[in-house]
């Protein structure tokens, strides 16, 4: 969920064949480093966790802060808050006028967006370097003093509502994720979605708001990660003078919610009246981000659906021709991961027979070992992956919060590679037997037809 | 005031104790501005005309490498979908290397190649990177253009086509563009099912043979390389490519609107209408005022500071975004758009809206403060760019291919500084219209129509005229379902009685067997169902002689098998089935709580709709009497699952008219029953249900 989202469609594009890309680029993101990324962590007697990565080599800086909160967090009556939240925090500071923040950014040249996940909520601002001081005044004064008034959560709750019809109620295959996460997870925060409920938003005072700003915006809870075309000097004494003056907030209890393991299919059927082929998601809940099983998973993932000569690519969609798209998710998260096979037939093949081939797929990986070729490919991948992902500032800001935060281990930006390298076919075939079985997932048969259910 | 004395004071408390005093109260002064530095790409061309552009960086071990053939619009008429089918046949392989192979070796190297219809795409680690530009080569100029995978990819395309027909922003890009250019100018036409079932194998080739060729070709290096060795690789690799022009074609001069109107397109399954005021701009980078225009722009709304997002989300809370857009184009006239996706309610009011801030931009300079900003935001984002060096590169194409003057670039920032306000409303007044704008609305006509109708703009009443979902003119949609004077629920239910064979004739039935046989994925299914006028039911579905499932109730107790697993039924399931059970519910529904709703399409007939209960409503034609469809709902396992059954083919048995044709549509499932037999009052012993 981002706070701003541009699509401006050009005109004169003609009508490509791009079918559930969003989907596809949606997720699946974030893999691994690239060479050496230098930088450097400490904490402020608030508890505010601070990152510096210096590079000279563009006169560009970005200034992000990454809090600890996220769907996740929220009370089962109270959904939709940390995204709520999201866009509640650029409606102005006490020394931000409402309408100011986005003046101030652009009037500056810079350019700035924030969204929320389960597990977190992020801002950044991106200027040219002489303006650091600018992105730590912004940040700080987020998190010191922000103005949470009625106008604000009146004119914010109607966009998230209209966010929530572009994204989820007009947009076809909208509502996969959150048909999955409703029968994914009985108990855990992860079965609803980070737009939540309209209703509970709607429902919610004033007073919810402000609780929520008290409890999770402290800088305990939060890192704050300067990275580019800085001085390290310099710039340690602009964040103390910025965000040292923040007071410390009290410690955040958490709970800690467990699934009962899933021990039979779960077959759920969903109708999403903006499509016409429909399709079929097959979802798994497996381990944490941290577990190692969760990066075996990823190269699963990778085996199976990642490039044109993917097992289930080549499969379904170049040899049998039964399928118009074949893709998969690992979604990994702070408690639990999930990962989502997904096929969309061509002409009059039936879902279920999409769901035995990719069946027969997955057994061969628990039966027999992958090739030393394949093994290969896939250790290829993330190596081109992991030097792909350190292409910018901003997105290496975003990884030093993301590994701090989430992982608990800063140093992943430049050793997560070091994990996959380390994974071996025995594991692969283990992993697959563990927690890819069909009494153990979601089957999501996603229709056409008129809406069905909330 | 007295808030900042109390602010001043606690940053100074803190000054003191801990932290360096700084006034929080204004934003920072930036520093002095950085410098920037523009390179310019490393060149040569070679004799068949590929003009080549290298750009080295060696921060990571990667290069990327693009290949663009800068070919005037393509007209595909009948054909339209050719290009598209051309994009998804090349990199399949070449002459050489089978397709497997092919995939096989790039996805091996973790490395990615794609291609559209006149371009191609790759990048890979710096290791790898000249067998990957061997192979790109190799499968951009040898391709292997086969008839399988033809046939695939259009099987394909025309799926994809299927997927976006109920795509509401799809549906309002097509009809945007296609109105605004008409459908014979390559920006107006579009793919459709029969234009891509009339493309063969040999268009294919052909357009790669026309297209495809070096005349307007550039390729980009950019990454982990030096210059000596890729100039050999290429020259290696690119020689090879056969100088030619492609055929060039002129085209129908698009227009604005007449006078500014309402376009508007009915999608029933839309819950926000997509608004967008359109209107062509002769604009061209080249042109003097192409930077004034972009302020223009940027200021009515290019962001989230512009003012259609300000006024259409911040103010009005009527979407979650509102934008203005304009491009450029050396062939024709580009387009600009205002645009929002709002709900419903307000679609109306967003259309004034918009128009009013078009109005008022054209009319009224804009504020110092505004140009300022939006001067601030290009030059912010020229700088920003330099972190990537594919900037560099594009920067290099755009002075080649849109003519630039030499120091275009490099004067840039410059330029936009010297831009007045009078330089912005000049280009307003040349750019925006709202004296023939189209406004075209894509959304749910049934609840949008009515006020649409009502809008004036500057005194003047909008005109509307409606399209369908591929911009093809159409009569103003009939939402009038008003019921028939004297139409009434026993009316309907009578008529329907009366037409099946009279109250009386019914009456007199105790008991109904049917036997139907049906398909479900090439299985046969036997159904054998049985009731009588005691509450006693009997329904038995058997797959290749095996009962699948089975429900019996008698009285009132009852049971279900599936799979062979029987299970007793609850008081709810008791009561559910004892409904079914009823030989002729119409009997007693007559009188009851049951409504009369509306008259609605069922198959393009016209049907009274009769509400049952929350779950379950009937449909009976209007013309005939019969009963053509039940639709019910069943909650199962937290989800609601609608089960449509249709009702054909009525035949008489023993005086009264019976359904031949039965189907069922649940889901992706769709089950056709042709009823083999049916009895009245014989055929049935108490035994059955037991």
């Amino acid at each position: 969920m981002d706070y701003l989202h541009y699509t401006r469609t050009k005109h004169y594009i003609k009508m490509k064949a791009n079918l559930l890309l969003t989907i596809c680029l949606m997720l699946l993101a974030t893999i691994s480093k690239a060479q050496e990324v230098a930088y450097q962590e400490y904490n402020l007697d608030n508890g505010l966790h601070v990152i510096l990565h210096q590079d000279n080599a563009a006169p560009v800086v970005t200034t992000s802060v990454m809090y600890h909160v996220g769907a996740k967090d929220e009370n089962e009556n109270k959904t939709g808050f940390a995204h709520f939240f999201e866009h509640l925090l650029f409606e102005g500071t006490a020394n931000i006028e409402r309408g100011e923040w986005f003046k101030i950014v652009s009037s500056n040249g810079g350019q700035n967006n924030a969204n929320t996940t389960q597990d977190r909520t992020y801002y950044y601002e991106v200027f040219t370097s002489n303006n650091l001081e600018l992105g730590l005044w912004l940040e700080s004064e987020r998190l010191m003093h922000p103005v949470i008034n009625q106008i604000g959560v009146d004119t914010q709750k109607e966009v998230v509502q209209e966010e929530r019809r572009m994204r989820y109620d007009n947009s076809p295959y909208g509502r996969w994720q959150e048909q999955m996460g409703i029968n994914l997870y009985k108990k855990h925060p992860y079965r609803w979605q980070t737009i939540g409920s309209l209703e509970h938003l709607a429902s919610a005072s004033l007073e919810d708001f402000k609780n929520f700003n008290k409890t999770y915006y402290v800088p305990n809870n939060a890192v704050l990660v300067v990275a580019g075309d800085i001085d390290i000097a310099t710039t340690k004494k602009m964040i103390n003078d910025y965000f040292g003056p923040i007071p410390r907030g009290e410690k955040i209890q958490r709970k800690t919610i467990t699934e009962d393991p899933i021990a039979q299919t779960i077959k759920a059927s969903y109708k999403d009246p903006n499509i016409q082929i429909p399709a079929i998601f097959a979802g798994y809940r497996t381990p944490k981000n941290t577990d190692r099983e969760a990066y075996v998973l990823d190269m699963i993932s990778t085996y199976l659906s990642s490039g044109k000569s993917s097992k289930l690519y080549k499969k379904l969609v170049d040899e049998e021709k039964k399928a118009v798209q074949v893709f998969a998710f690992n979604i990994s998260q702070e408690d639990y991961g999930s990962y989502v096979i997904g096929a969309l037939p061509l002409g009059e093949n039936s879902l279920q027979d999409l769901l035995n081939e990719i069946d027969e797929e997955i057994v061969k990986l628990q039966t027999d070992l992958i090739s030393e070729k394949d093994y290969q490919k896939i250790q290829n991948k993330f190596e081109n992956q992991f030097v792909n992902s350190n292409s910018s500032i901003a997105g290496i800001a975003n990884s030093l919060a993301r590994y701090y935060l989430l992982y608990d281990n800063t140093d992943l930006i430049n050793s997560e590679i070091e994990i996959y390298r380390s994974v071996t076919r025995e594991e692969i075939k283990n992993v697959a037997n563990k927690y890819l079985n069909p009494n153990q997932r979601v089957e999501l048969q996603y229709l056409p037809g008129e809406s069905t259910g909330k | 005031m007295k808030k900042h004395i109390a602010l001043s004071l606690t940053i100074l408390f803190f000054g003191l104790s801990l932290h360096a005093q700084i006034d929080r109260s204004h934003a920072p002064k930036p520093g002095p501005a950085p410098e920037i530095n523009l390179k310019d790409p490393q060149r040569f061309e070679m004799k068949n005309g590929l003009k080549v552009m290298v750009v080295e960086d060696h921060k990571l071990p990667k290069v990327s490498v693009q290949l663009l053939i800068d070919n005037p619009p393509i007209l595909e008429g009948q054909k339209a979908g050719v290009s598209s089918l051309t994009a998804s046949l090349l990199g399949k392989g070449s002459t050489s290397i089978s397709m497997d192979d092919f995939n096989e070796e790039v996805d091996y190297l973790g490395a990615s190649i794609n291609f559209g219809s006149q371009s191609a795409f790759a990048n890979s680690l710096s290791k790898y990177f000249p067998r990957i530009f061997e192979l790109m080569a190799d499968a951009a100029l040898n391709p292997n253009f086969t008839q399988v995978e033809f046939d695939k990819e259009k099987a394909k395309l025309l799926t994809n086509l299927k997927s976006q027909e109920k795509d509401v922003s799809a549906i309002s890009n097509r009809v945007q563009s296609s109105l605004a250019y008409g459908k014979d100018h390559p920006y107006g036409e579009f793919v459709t099912e029969q234009s891509v079932i009339n493309v063969t194998l040999e268009d294919v080739k052909q357009f790669y043979t026309d297209y495809f060729v070096p005349a307007n070709a550039y390729l980009v290096i950019i990454g982990d390389v030096n210059f000596k060795d890729t100039k050999e690789l290429v020259e290696t690799h690119f020689t090879p490519w056969t100088k030619a022009v492609p055929p060039s074609f002129q085209f129908s001069r698009p227009s604005n609107a007449l006078y500014t109107q309402i376009n508007f397109v009915d999608v029933p399954n839309a819950v926000q209408s997509e608004v967008a005021v359109e209107n062509l701009v002769n604009l061209k980078m080249a042109d003097d005022d192409y930077l004034s225009a972009l302020m223009a722009n940027r200021i009515l709304g290019g962001g989230a500071q512009g003012r259609l997002f300000q006024n259409l989300r911040e103010d009005k809370a009527y979407t979650y975004g509102a934008y203005s857009g304009m491009g450029n184009d050396k062939y024709a006239p580009a387009s600009f758009s205002a645009s929002a996706s709002v709900r419903n309610a307000v679609t109306d009011s967003t259309i004034v809206e918009i128009l009013g801030e078009i109005d008022k931009i054209i009319k009224e300079p804009v504020s110092e403060e505004e140009l300022k900003n939006a001067k601030a935001t290009y030059i912010g984002n020229f700088v920003l760019a330099l972190e990537r060096p594919e900037t560099m590169a594009r920067y290099a194409i755009n002075m080649e291919t849109e003519n630039l003057p030499k120091d275009f670039y490099k004067t840039y920032l410059e330029r936009i500084n010297a831009i007045t306000i009078e330089d912005v409303q000049r280009a307003a007044e040349k750019y925006f219209t709202v004296a023939n704008a189209r406004v075209v609305v894509t959304g749910k006509g049934s609840d949008v129509l009515e006020n649409l109708e009502n809008i004036t703009f500057n005194d003047k009443p909008l005109q509307v005229k409606y399209f369908d979902k591929f911009a093809n003119p159409v009569a103003k949609p009939n939402y009038e379902t008003a019921l028939p004077e004297g139409v009434n629920v026993n009316t309907v239910l009578n008529k329907y009685i009366e037409t099946i064979g009279g109250k009386e004739k019914l009456e007199s039935v105790a008991s109904l067997a049917m036997m139907a046989e049906g398909e479900m994925q090439g299985m046969k299914l036997n159904l054998e169902l049985k009731k009588t006028s005691k509450d006693q039911f009997m329904q038995d579905i058997k797959v290749m002689g095996n009962s699948m499932t089975k429900q019996v109730l008698n009285g009132n107790q009852g049971y279900i098998i599936m799979q062979g697993q029987r299970k007793e039924m609850s008081d709810e399931e008791i009561k559910k089935v004892k409904d079914e059970s009823m030989l002729f519910p119409e009997l007693r529904y007559l009188d009851s709580d049951v409504s009369l709703e509306s008259i609605e399409d069922i198959d393009g007939k016209k049907a009274y709709k009769i509400k049952v209960s929350e779950e379950k409503y009937m449909f009976y034609e209007v013309e005939t009497g019969l009963l053509a469809q039940v639709v019910t709902s069943t909650e199962m396992g937290g989800q609601t699952m609608t089960s449509t059954i249709s009702y054909s083919d009525y035949q008489e048995i023993s005086g009264i008219q019976f359904p031949f044709t039965i189907s069922q549509t649940m889901g992706p499932q769709k089950l056709d029953f042709a009823v083999k037999e049916m009895k009245v009052n014989k055929g049935i012993s108490d035994t059955d249900f037991e």
